[in-house]
């Protein structure tokens, strides 16, 4: 068994029992608002996941990740009202649409270093809520767009969309296969490649990596899943309407990844959840929520830089699984012979 | 029509002037991208309403940006200076929690609802101006951009603190072996940036109505100004900002959806072309 295989092992074991875990929840919560706020928590938690994904791989934040968010309600909101293909068709155009245009756009904007990224980020979001708020005859303007699912889709019943429980197991099937798939990817030499980059480029250059084209996927892995949540809430509120894309969206995805901690691919994820539950929690003071949460960023950034996950990572960590990963994998080895 | 759009382009952008003046000494100084930027304009604006309510408007135009300013020194104090080694990123989102707490403050201490402030009785009639009638008080505006242009112009070129502005801007580590107390200037800088925010925002108060989503356009306006005009750099802000003021007002009747998405292809522009402009820069 080489590291690689039992890496991809425990990755394919987490996905196994998180996804157990979420049927659990799916079937034990009966509560239709609180699943209704845990769907809408799982598909902001990909949001954040695409943006945390950025930041840990490239090292860039993104003020402009909300264009992909609502992009991928709008693509397929357009393309359903003007009846151009089947929803199926239409789901999956949107998705490789998407895709394909983040990684065009891509080798474009990479290329800028540090600030100058959030600031384009934060420009070429801003162009898309604006062309959204004002193209009414394509986009609804301000009122934003109904999305009209068709009776069936893949050959599902679309009722099953709006039974909560459905809808919740859905959106975090959904996460946890995201986040399976890039983990797999990110231990893969694709992975040690961009974080290689992601820490000096001119050495990476200098050891032969070509260093353009990685930071290009990892942007475009990015907007991807950024795009799939977008989809997702497609999915939950059939509307879609410019508000999706402001910038402020963007900050809020951004606020969620640096609570949760994006060193774990699970952190930003974490953030997410922990943003709307405890907005849930707060109750009376959920007016003053932003606010405080706005406080608690500060206080992230200053005194535990690594979120939420990085501080849970520390408080469960055994001194089994302190040692190097390597030992780990050499002792496993010694087992077997 | 035109000259009408032309005159109300000039007004927005001798706004945009006061506003972004205060963002570009703030990057030039502390390299801050201060998210929080609009919403001190929107504290400005309604700490303006509140004492020009009890007192008069001329008042609050020497009070705010004189509270603004108290308030600009705690926050390089307290955040900006202690955060000064960190990544510029981490410090980014620290406005960005600022900004939140800021907005928050406003709409509970003065509401949702939309407020306006009367301009004052002097200001307070219609003026003709080659045979348009536009209100005197717009023409103030253009002149309160005007004096705060060239006041900010004389101080960074003429005074010796100005002289040390400009120095500490470029090379902070040498102003300050040269002796130079480079903190002490930063948190003058960053209280006389936020005192232009909260100027801006009495100077909007009587054309624009007081709201708690008056930040957020204004903010974005002025990142496109600063950005477009050089980070750190005043003259390219005020020719950035009156250059967006006629875009906005005279393209956004012309062609209208073109004119929103432009400024944000300029910016995109400029950043494509020349992304060191926000590295190498002077006050």
């Amino acid at each position: 068994m080489s590291y690689r295989e039992l890496t991809n092992g425990r990755i394919a074991g987490g996905v196994a029992a998180a996804l157990a875990a979420g049927a659990v929840v799916a079937l034990t919560v009966t509560s239709e608002t609180v699943l209704s706020l845990l769907t809408q928590a799982t598909i902001f938690a990909i949001f954040a996941l695409g943006v945390g994904i950025l930041l840990r791989q490239n090292g860039m934040v993104s003020f402009g990740h909300a264009a992909f968010y609502g992009l991928g309600g709008y693509v397929v909101a357009i393309l359903l009202e003007r009846q151009l293909m089947s929803a199926e068709m239409a789901l999956v155009a949107a998705f490789f649409g998407i895709a394909l245009f983040a990684f065009l756009i891509g080798f474009v904007v990479v290329r800028v270093p540090g600030i100058a990224f959030g600031m384009l980020t934060l420009a070429l979001g801003q162009m898309f809520y604006q062309v959204a708020s004002r193209s009414r005859n394509l986009t609804g303007g301000a009122d934003g767009i109904n999305i009209s699912w068709p009776d069936t889709l893949f050959g599902f019943d679309i009722s099953l969309l709006t039974r909560q429980d459905a809808m919740f197991y859905f959106a975090w099937s959904g996460l946890v296969l995201s986040i399976g798939i890039v983990a797999a990817l990110m231990a893969s030499r694709f992975g040690a490649t961009t974080e290689a980059i992601r820490d000096n480029e001119e050495r990476a250059r200098f050891i032969g990596i070509r260093t353009l084209l990685p930071r290009v996927l990892v942007f475009t892995l990015s907007g991807t899943v950024t795009a799939l949540a977008g989809l997702m809430s497609a999915f939950q509120t059939a509307f879609i309407s410019p508000e999706s894309m402001h910038w402020s969206v963007s900050g809020t995805a951004l606020m969620m990844v640096i609570i949760g901690g994006y060193r774990y691919l699970w952190g930003p994820a974490l953030g997410a959840i922990a943003f709307f539950l405890s907005r849930d929690l707060v109750g009376d003071f959920a007016q003053h929520w932003l606010a405080i949460f706005g406080v608690a960023l500060i206080v992230v950034i200053v005194f535990a830089p690594q979120g939420i996950s990085g501080a849970l990572a520390r408080l469960f960590r055994r001194k089994a699984v302190a040692r190097p990963a390597a030992a780990a994998v050499i002792h496993k080895l010694k087992e077997r012979t | 029509m035109l000259s009408i759009n032309i005159f109300n382009g000039l007004v927005y952008g001798a706004l945009l002037v006061v506003m972004s003046s205060g963002l570009a000494l703030i990057y030039g100084l502390r390299r801050v991208v201060n998210f929080a930027h609009g919403s001190l304009y929107m504290l400005g604006a309604y700490l303006g309403y509140t004492v020009a309510s009890h007192t008069n408007f001329w008042v609050a135009q020497v009070a705010v940006p004189l509270l603004m300013g108290l308030l600009g020194l705690a926050l390089d104090r307290f955040a900006f200076r202690p955060l000064q080694d960190r990544d510029p990123l981490t410090v980014i989102l620290v406005t960005f929690g600022l900004l939140l707490v800021i907005e928050d403050f406003v709409q509970t201490v003065w509401g949702k609802s939309n407020l306006s402030v009367p301009a004052p009785d002097l200001l307070n009639a219609s003026v003709d101006l080659f045979g348009m009638s536009v209100p005197a008080y717009r023409i103030a505006v253009i002149f309160f951009g005007l004096v705060v242009a060239g006041a900010l112009t004389l101080w960074l070129r003429y005074s010796k603190m100005g002289l040390f502005v400009r120095a500490a801007s470029t090379e902070p580590t040498i102003t300050s072996m040269q002796g130079v107390n480079v903190d002490r200037l930063s948190g003058l800088v960053v209280a006389v940036g936020t005192a232009l925010a909260g100027l801006a925002g009495i100077i909007a108060a009587p054309f624009l109505s007081l709201s708690p989503s008056m930040s957020s356009d204004v903010i974005i306006d002025s990142f496109v100004v600063v950005v477009t005009g050089g980070l750190g750099s005043l003259l390219g802000a005020f020719a950035a900002a009156l250059i967006l003021g006629q875009v906005q007002a005279v393209g956004a009747v012309y062609l209208p959806e073109f004119a929103t998405v432009l400024p944000y292809v300029l910016m995109m522009a400029v950043l494509l072309w020349r992304p060191a402009g926000f590295a190498g820069n002077r006050v």
